[in-house]
């Protein structure tokens, strides 16, 4: 269980840089979720922890101590792959019994701690299958284990759920949360998926393009994103993003005229999440063009004064048909303004 | 707007559901009557020679040989794989093949034995506990004097092959994976370079390698043979493991270090067993190539205690061809034996040996 520091952190490749200026600090016994798109640096940010890439620059410390020279093995990191990388040439006590074998740990006590944190991720009962005979879940199970076997100061997660179904997703969620809580393991996971990092994790670090973009909790990141990328990749549905051009405290939206009190200028971009949009005869008319029904809720697409613009409604309520004609209202101080050259968010609030 | 109407339906409204079951399933097994039949068909070829060698060499005394042996023993056994292919793709019951099968195989042993079991005898084999056969066939060998006990031959080919199989399977499975696995300047221009290697004729070289051998003193030993061939054979195998080695998932290996092992530990206790099926076939490749040698063998190797068993084959068919065909032959099943069994135990293995080297 450690405090993880990573200070300016710069991972360069032959033809880019894969990350630059990272600087995080993980508390110790904390679940922090590396949140971003394919080819962000999150995997790269991940193997850096681990020690299996070396940072270009920058530095990696654990309770306060530069790790950049330590090798992989001797970190005490434990990982779980998206693929689980069981080996499959050893039943699954092995497997587990595996990380053990280089620590020095008399065989009796290896098996002992092996079945220990067996029953802790509830695989008790398929310690001699092999990993071929096992279900995707059970893997999963098998290499939680085999990563956590050795008590690591860190436990890393790269996309440990995306290989599941969707049922069994959820159940491993809770599963790895329950875990993490019991050990108290600082554990950094990786994802692209929202639902996981915000499910699972205490703060969230968005990545995009090697750089962090934003870390917080999620309630942080879904209400006040502090760039359009964190706006556009959190919440779904996403958040409906319409340009507009700032002048004098006023900003015009399509065919609307919204008066902020920010000093914003030249061109921006509103950001209204779907579910703060309501109908009220009062509103900006719009015209129902698309009716998506989602269970609990409905989605529908609207043309509108604003410009092309989703809104959910309970399932309960919602009687819209394509073609209706509906007018949308939405409470100033929950929109958000971004610069749309820069990407940052402005920060004010809009005034009516 | 036109209204499409078929004049007749294209296929019945109720159609007979049983009758096309039927068809089917007539259909399915006539395909595996006609596959069965092309490759007992292609196999003809391939079988006859070695199931003559067979024949001669238990039936054949000093002299000519007669074809009468073989014709009756096709006779009986051709009929009766005829017809147990016939029952095997119409009867669907395990048990019943098997019970046809025991007994088409006990008829053709009685009709076997009753027709030609009198002149079977094991007099060729004699080779195999005494030394000087070909003097006892036609008074001198002309193979150096004397000739060697067959089990010299025997050795000195146990030992080609299997040093040559240890050399083989350490040194490709140690470059295959540096290659698969590490970059470094030149990788490419040298997979090209082992390629091209693999491709050259290396006949060509047999002279110089000759002469190689002289200055270095080592022709006329089996060791100078063992290198000169696993230099020759080595750029295949080193690109069969690469491809091998390519299919284990770099994640595996992450693992086992971030669970402590050293890289040395993770390719031992981690990756190795993961090309084990790669391993097993390179060095049955290995082996049944250097157990079959004879082009490099018959130019370095020279005294009749170096000989390995092509080699004595060679000189047996040398001095006795034409006068004794049956000590020929029999002395080419003993030969070929160790490669027959080693084919049938690893074949699972031969075939995806293949598929890993498709895929490097």
């Amino acid at each position: 269980m450690s405090r993880i520091e990573l200070r300016n952190l710069r991972k360069d490749w032959a033809t880019a840089a894969a990350v630059a200026d990272v600087n995080l600090t993980i508390e110790d016994g904390a679940f922090v979720a590396v949140l971003g798109p394919s080819g962000c640096g999150k995997t790269t940010t991940l193997l850096m922890l681990a020690g299996i890439y070396n940072p270009t620059t920058g530095d990696i410390a654990f309770d306060g101590a530069r790790v950049n020279d330590v090798e992989a093995r001797d970190r005490n990191v434990g990982i779980v792959c998206q693929s689980y990388a069981l080996y499959p040439n050893m039943s699954v006590l092995e497997n587990i019994m595996f990380p053990l074998r280089f620590k020095k740990v008399e065989r009796a006590e290896s098996k002992r701690r092996a079945r220990e944190i067996a029953a802790l991720v509830r695989i008790d009962a398929l310690l001699d299958r092999r990993p071929s005979q096992l279900s995707g879940g059970q893997q999963q199970r098998v290499a939680l284990a085999r990563a956590l076997v050795k008590r690591p100061h860190l436990l890393l997660l790269d996309e440990p759920l995306s290989n599941l179904d969707a049922a069994l997703r959820l159940t491993m969620r809770t599963e790895i949360r329950r875990i993490q809580r019991e050990l108290g393991v600082t554990t950094v996971l990786v994802t692209h998926d929202q639902i996981e990092a915000t499910t699972m994790a205490d703060r969230i670090i968005v990545m995009n393009a090697g750089r962090v973009e934003q870390e917080g909790t999620a309630k942080d990141l879904y209400e006040r994103p502090r760039t359009l990328f964190v706006a556009s990749f959190i919440g779904s549905p996403p958040i409906n993003l319409l340009d507009g051009e700032a002048e004098d405290g006023l900003v015009k939206v399509h065919q609307t005229t919204i008066a902020v009190a920010a000093p914003a200028r030249g061109a921006v971009v509103l950001g209204i999440r779907p579910e703060q949009l309501h109908v009220d005869e009062t509103g900006t008319p719009a015209r129902v063009v698309a009716v998506e029904p989602m269970g609990r809720e409905v989605l529908y697409t609207t043309d509108s004064a604003l410009g092309i613009v989703r809104f959910i409604e309970a399932g309960s309520e919602a009687h819209h048909r394509e073609g209706d004609s509906v007018a949308l209202r939405f409470s100033p101080e929950d929109a958000v303004l971004f610069d749309k050259t820069s990407g940052l968010r402005i920060d004010a609030r809009i005034a009516a | 707007m036109a209204t499409v109407t078929f004049e007749k339906p294209l296929s019945p409204a109720r159609p007979d559901w049983q009758a096309l079951a039927a068809r089917a399933g007539l259909r399915r097994s006539a395909g595996q009557a006609a596959l069965l039949a092309f490759l007992l068909l292609v196999s003809v070829p391939i079988i006859l020679p070695y199931f003559w060698m067979l024949m001669i060499s238990l039936t054949a005394r000093t002299g000519g040989v007669s074809t009468d042996v073989l014709w009756t023993a096709c006779a009986v056994i051709v009929p009766a794989v005829l017809i147990y292919s016939i029952v095997h793709s119409l009867v669907p019951s395990p048990r019943l093949r098997l019970v046809t099968g025991l007994l088409l195989l006990a008829i053709a042993c009685t009709l076997l034995v009753a027709l030609i079991g009198d002149r079977l005898h094991f007099d060729n084999y004699r080779f195999l506990w005494r030394t000087n056969i070909v003097e006892e066939i036609r008074s001198k060998a002309t193979a150096g004097g004397q000739f060697p006990s067959v089990w010299i031959a025997f050795r000195n080919s146990l030992v080609l092959a299997v040093s040559q199989t240890v050399i083989i399977i350490t040194v490709a499975s140690l470059a295959g994976y540096y290659i698969s696995r590490f970059a470094f300047r030149g990788r490419e221009a040298f997979l090209q370079g082992l390629l091209v290697l693999h491709a050259f004729p290396a006949m060509t070289l047999i002279i110089p390698i000759f002469l190689i051998l002289y200055w270095v003193g080592l022709l006329d030993t089996i060791a100078g043979v063992m290198l000169v061939l696993a230099t020759i054979e080595l750029p295949f195998y080193v690109f069969v493991m690469k491809g091998f080695f390519d299919a284990v998932p770099w994640d595996i290996e992450m693992s086992a270090m971030t669970d402590g092992a050293t890289r040395r530990q993770a390719f031992r206790l981690v990756v190795l067993p993961q090309v084990s099926v790669g391993l097993i076939a390179v060095a049955v490749f290995a082996f049944i190539r250097a157990w079959e040698e004879y082009i490099f063998v018959r130019t370095f190797l020279i005294e009749n205690k170096n000989w390995v068993m092509s080699l004595y084959l060679f000189w047996v068919a040398d001095d006795v061809m034409g006068v004794d065909y049956g000590i020929v032959a029999a002395v080419s099943v003993f030969y070929v034996l160790p490669s027959l069994l080693l084919y049938v135990f690893c074949q699972k293995y031969l075939t995806q040996m293949t598929i890993g080297g498709i895929k490097g």
